[in-house]
């Protein structure tokens, strides 16, 4: 009996303590709702490893000390620096800082706490380790210049410098919080972290002291909503402003595009993508079928690339060449040529040459879950199955397919990459330099010594034209060894309702920032 | 009685040490390594190695299960390998969403199912009863998922008289007293938020609901048909009685006893359900955290769950074994 | 004979669930050879088309006919569902007619583990088995299988229990008669009464948890027609083009729906007394 009465005196006691406590309606107009897939992993640039939630709000609560400017993003412009200079032998890179700046916990900005940032992304955060490995001392020259040092020559540094890993995170809070910081981030970015709650919502305020000017949205809501078909229906509404396709998953049907186009209350904004989605082969398996170069290149000429395009994706999707997509500074235009085309006929004749039967390959084509991965592998199949091979698709979570890979206990498997960093390294060092065969999101390409220089060689030539021409040379070799067949690279496309404006769709990384978004 | 729940208690012993092995070897069969998950690419083998030190799973079985145990009894459940954070905690904070949801659920089954099935037994083979028959065995054979669908289509999209999903509307906030929006809504006096709460709350509950009241309407109706030949009931109708009266007076008194082992029974089939509901209809409950666990291999997470799951389970049986004994003598002196 | 059609006429809803049955059997054994089209085969240029005279259900968003995926759908979704209740069925069986008649400590472990299976919600173990083994169709079915035994064994169980004592079996036990011939030629012979009801129930079950297990990608992989994978595949176009993802769904419903029917309906022939209440 006492429990109930104690039950009861709760229920009364407690309005009398929270009184006043009435949460308000918010003021909507000011307010901006973001759908997102799940919960942010990792909220502070420590401990993030390129989780796309995560990333997102981190530019939005730090700034980087560079970033690259909107709308082109292929220029660099200073955020908490004002401006740098680089060394001539590529390896010293001295920043001027912004004067005045204050994080949101009220203290200072300043060299020091570059240093400590940096410093401690390199100590704590494993995703970054093989770039962070490369700094070598980092050095307060005054309170307002930092002088970052580096072992070898690393023109792709400045762009790393603007990933959400390398974010300057206010030191007195992190001395505060300890392993609570990524519960409490606290930087010196437009909009200041408020709470989360699990699997409900993160919610952002804004800074009204941002040193770029107060935003004008009063508050962020990242509002987790794990499946599509919801998603859409809750933009539809109007219970959320935002939706954004995230790596893996596609955020609304492409088919459901067409008719959200038509809805008066939604805009589309699209913008080409660094992603690239590829059939890849286990490169580094000395035999079996895909050992021979035919092989691989018949399966390049199976697939019908422009039916993919435009069937599954209904044109949000656009054609990958080669190693890195049209939009890279880099690209090779040469490639365009190289590129298989769909030719079934040729791929029967070279299976012929190779003295393959296709009936005699029973492939497991392994892909990720998903229907967007299902309706990629099932298109797959059928080009497949169009030749005479008969393929099984095997979808797979996603740990488990990278533990798959990195084993090397595959023949092909249907998988993508995002570059975490702006810049043609970012694709081409990690998928295909030899030694890294046997680490995550790489091609297992064999050992070979001509590439894995020139891949080496392109990645640390400081003089912009010498490097491109490098990256050429590294295009066409790779096409040569057929590692792959470049299915697709999906466009970026963020959803919005009708009255939200001054949103800018960012490439690389596929992060937004809302600082300059408000409402009708 | 104190006697009576101790024997029920020791009773579910071996039965809870069973559960315990399922859990603990259930991911130990996972294929995958998830020390490599988590570091992500460019670890080394140290840091895997070093990993797997701290996840446990660098020593022998039955040590692994000796730790396990030993840190169940501490409420111990691991760190969850995507967020890092105590998976104690982490289920806890999801836990009242899902019973807001499954206990209204119940519920409104009782409420439902219960009456449709003395109707339906009082009147067998009538139009009534067969209507409900055909209703209640098309709500059992309905996939949750398409249910769910179907009425997110109507009730929000196309009349927009509910939200789609969520749990309370992303503009109101309540203060956590309980855990549970809705009564956290009414105990801050934040009416607004109670209210949004509410109207949350109606399609996944309907989903989740139109099983079980279906699966009783059927049970509660068969039930009392046979209780209809048992022959008291056949004594009562000789002596006159009125036929309606004989089946509320005897046969739904003899059937609601079994009906409330098969609320327990199905309870744990609903919360089963939850995932698919939770899913669609984006409920913060253990649920979905399930489901997003299995989806990152999140070891901790995964058996955390799933324990809970059959512990809720336990609970509840626990919980009909103790209203049996309080509505039925004769059983608590049997059994104690 | 005459019997049963007196109770068919009596029991209307079984006869529709024969029906709906007959009508779902026919279309998955006929089906498939009258349908010009194959269920795999793409034709992307016809993708989600509205239903037509030449696709009765519309197109996928392949360009496959819907209405030929369920049909072979339909072979696939109940061939799982039989094959996970024969399996169900073999364990629960096996180890419930063991427990009922041999008695004591072989009883009581088994009996603990069926508790403790039954502990676990149905759909929770199943995904966390499909998630151990891995995912796919065979292991989905594994995993409902392993779902679904407690509650044969629990049958089998009592059955054994109840006849166990009748004077015949006392006599063959007596007689000296190995406990497998006894357990096969009594107990499984006179139990299979309770037996069938419960594996037409259990159809329906096995097909709603692998469609549920489909549903979260843990069941039948693509290009396979399978009513629950083709429901979770196009659920995503349910705005543009509601049938096929709704198609493949009610398919579902209709197949556990005459499953329940013919079940509830044997369910009342095999009890004698609700048999001949039914006035």
């Amino acid at each position: 009996m006492n429990i109930w009465k104690g039950f009861a005196a709760a229920v009364v006691a407690v309005p009398l303590i929270s009184a006043g406590t009435y949460a308000q309606a918010q003021d909507r107009s000011k307010t901006l709702v973001v759908a997102v897939p799940s919960d942010p992993v990792g909220l502070e640039p420590g401990g993030n490893k390129a989780e796309p939630v995560g990333s997102e709000i981190i530019l939005n609560v730090f700034d980087t000390l560079v970033a690259w400017t909107s709308p082109e993003f292929k220029q660099l412009e200073g955020r908490l620096a004002t401006n740098w200079t680089i060394s001539a032998d590529g390896k010293e890179f001295t920043f001027k800082l912004r004067d005045g700046v204050k994080f949101q916990d009220g203290t200072p900005f300043d060299a020091a706490a570059v240093k400590f940032s940096l410093e401690r992304t390199k100590a704590t955060n494993s995703y970054v380790k093989a770039t962070f490995d490369l700094i070598r001392d980092i050095a307060v020259v005054s309170p307002a210049e930092v002088k970052i040092t580096l072992s070898a020559a690393y023109p792709a540094f400045l762009s790393i410098l603007a990933q959400p890993q390398s974010a300057i995170v206010s030191p007195a809070a992190v001395q505060k919080f300890g392993d609570k910081f990524a519960a409490n981030p606290v930087g010196t970015g437009p909009f200041v972290f408020k709470g989360a709650q699990a699997d409900t919502n993160v919610v952002l305020e804004a800074n009204p002291g941002y040193f770029r000017g107060a935003p004008k949205l009063s508050k962020i809501i990242y509002r987790v909503i794990p499946d599509a078909s919801t998603r859409r229906l809750e933009l539809e509404s109007g219970g959320v402003d935002i939706v954004q396709q995230q790596g893996q998953l596609s955020a609304i049907a492409a088919e459901d595009i067409e008719a959200l186009k038509k809805n008066k209350d939604i805009k589309i904004l699209e913008t080409s993508s660094q992603i690239i989605r590829q059939l890849e082969f286990n490169n580094n398996k000395k035999d079996g079928p895909f050992a021979n170069v035919k092989v691989r290149q018949a399966i390049t000429h199976a697939i019908d690339y422009d039916g993919l395009l435009n069937g599954v994706f209904g044109g949000t999707a656009e054609r990958v060449y080669g190693p890195l997509t049209t939009n890279s500074w880099a690209f090779n235009p040469k490639m365009k040529e190289l590129a298989p085309k769909y030719d079934p006929a040729l791929a029967k004749k070279l299976l012929a040459e190779a003295k393959v039967d296709p009936s005699s390959l029973d492939l497991k084509l392994y892909s990720f879950q998903g229907p967007l991965w299902g309706a990629v592998a099932t298109f797959v199949q059928a080009n497949l199955a169009d030749i005479g091979i008969n393929a099984t698709i095997q979808q797979t979570e996603f740990p488990a397919l990278r533990a798959l890979q990195t084993s090397g206990q595959f023949d092909v498997a249907l998988d993508g990459r995002q570059p975490w960093y702006n810049d043609p390294d970012a694709h081409i060092t990690i998928g295909y330099l030899s030694p890294l065969a046997n680490t995550a999101m790489t091609f297992r390409m064999p050992e070979d010594k001509v590439l894995d220089d020139l891949i080496l060689k392109a990645q640390q030539t400081s003089d912009l034209e010498a490097r491109k021409q490098l990256y050429f040379q590294v295009q066409e070799e790779i096409a040569k060894k057929v590692p792959g067949a470049y299915l697709f690279s999906p466009k970026l496309i963020v959803f919005e309702r009708a009255n939200v404006e001054g949103l800018v769709v960012n490439s690389a990384p596929p992060l937004n920032e809302y600082w300059s978004v408000s409402k009708k | 009685m104190a006697s009576f729940i101790i024997r029920r208690l020791i009773a579910l012993i071996p039965v809870m040490c069973i559960v315990l092995v399922i859990v603990f070897s259930l991911v130990r069969l996972i294929p995958g390594d998830p020390a490599v998950t988590l570091l992500g690419p460019g670890a080394t083998k140290e840091q895997i190695d070093a990993l797997r030190a701290q996840l446990d799973l660098d020593q022998p079985v039955v040590l692994q299960f000796a730790n396990y145990v030993f840190g169940l009894l501490k409420g111990d459940l691991g760190f969850s390998l995507k967020s890092g954070l105590p998976v104690t905690g982490e289920i806890l904070t999801r836990l009242p969403a899902t019973i807001e949801l499954s206990v209204l659920a119940v519920i409104v089954a009782i409420i439902l199912g219960i009456p449709i099935g003395v109707l339906s037994a009082v009147r067998p083979n009538s139009i009534f009863d067969h209507v409900t028959r055909v209703v209640s065995l098309v709500g059992v054979s309905m996939p949750a998922f398409l249910l769910a669908l179907i009425l997110q289509l109507i009730f929000a999209t196309y009349l927009g008289w509910l939200p789609v999903s969520g749990r309370m509307s992303s503009f109101l906030t309540v203060e956590t007293v309980t855990g549970f929006a809705v009564l956290d809504g009414i105990i801050t006096g934040n009416f607004a938020a109670a209210w949004s709460a509410v109207q949350h709350l109606i399609l996944p509950t309907a989903v989740l609901a139109s099983f079980l009241a279906a699966t009783l309407g059927r049970f509660v109706r068969n039930t009392m048909l046979d209780v209809m030949g048992e022959d008291f009931i056949r004594t009562a109708r000789a002596k006159g009685l009125r036929r309606s009266n004989v089946v509320l007076n005897h046969g739904l008194r003899n059937s609601l006893l079994p009906a409330i082992t098969v609320i327990g029974l199905k309870f744990a089939e609903m919360l089963g359900g939850a995932i698919l509901t939770e899913t669609i209809f984006a409920w913060p409950g253990i649920g979905r955290y399930m489901f997003e666990a299995i989806k990152n291999r999140d070891y901790p997470v995964i058996q955390g769950t799933t324990l809970v799951f059959a512990l809720m389970f336990v609970l509840t049986s626990i919980i009909v074994d103790l209203l049996y004994g309080v509505l039925d003598p004769r059983i608590r002196r049997k059994m104690g | 004979m005459l019997e049963l059609l007196i109770f068919l006429r009596r029991n209307k809803l079984a006869v529709v669930g024969l029906v709906i049955l007959v009508a779902l059997v026919g279309l998955i054994t006929i089906g498939p050879l009258v349908s010009p089209y194959t269920p795999t085969k793409l034709d992307i240029l016809h993708k989600l088309d509205a239903p037509t005279l030449a696709h009765w259900l519309g197109t996928d968003a392949f360009g496959r006919d819907v209405m030929t995926r369920i049909m072979y759908g339909g072979r696939a979704t109940l061939a799982i569902g039989v094959g996970v209740v024969a399996i169900a069925f073999v364990i629960g069986v096996f180890f419930g007619m063991l427990a009922g008649f041999v008695g004591g400590w072989p009883d009581s472990i088994i009996m603990r583990i069926v508790d403790a299976i039954l502990a676990f919600p149905a759909l929770v173990l199943a995904i966390a088995l499909a998630a151990a083994f891995g995912p796919s169709l065979q292991n989905a079915m594994l995993a409902v299988a392993i779902t679904l035994a407690p509650q044969f064994a629990r049958v089998a169980r009592s059955q054994a229990l109840s006849i166990s004592v009748k004077p015949y079996v006392e006599a063959a036990v007596s007689l000296g008669l190995p406990t497998h011939r006894i357990l096969l030629r009594y107990i499984f012979v006179n139990g299979l009464g309770p037996l069938l009801v419960q594996s037409t129930l259990a159809l329906g079950s096995a097909i709603l948890q692998t469609a549920s297990l489909g549903f979260l990608g843990l069941g039948a992989q693509p290009p396979l027609a399978e009513w629950g994978a083709d429901v979770s595949a196009n659920l995503q176009f349910v705005r543009s083009a509601a049938w096929v993802a709704l198609a493949p769904g009610m398919a579902i419903l209709l197949a556990v729906l005459s499953f329940n029917l013919i079940g509830d309906s044997l369910a009342d022939w095999f009890n004698p007394r609700r048999r001949n209440e039914l006035d």
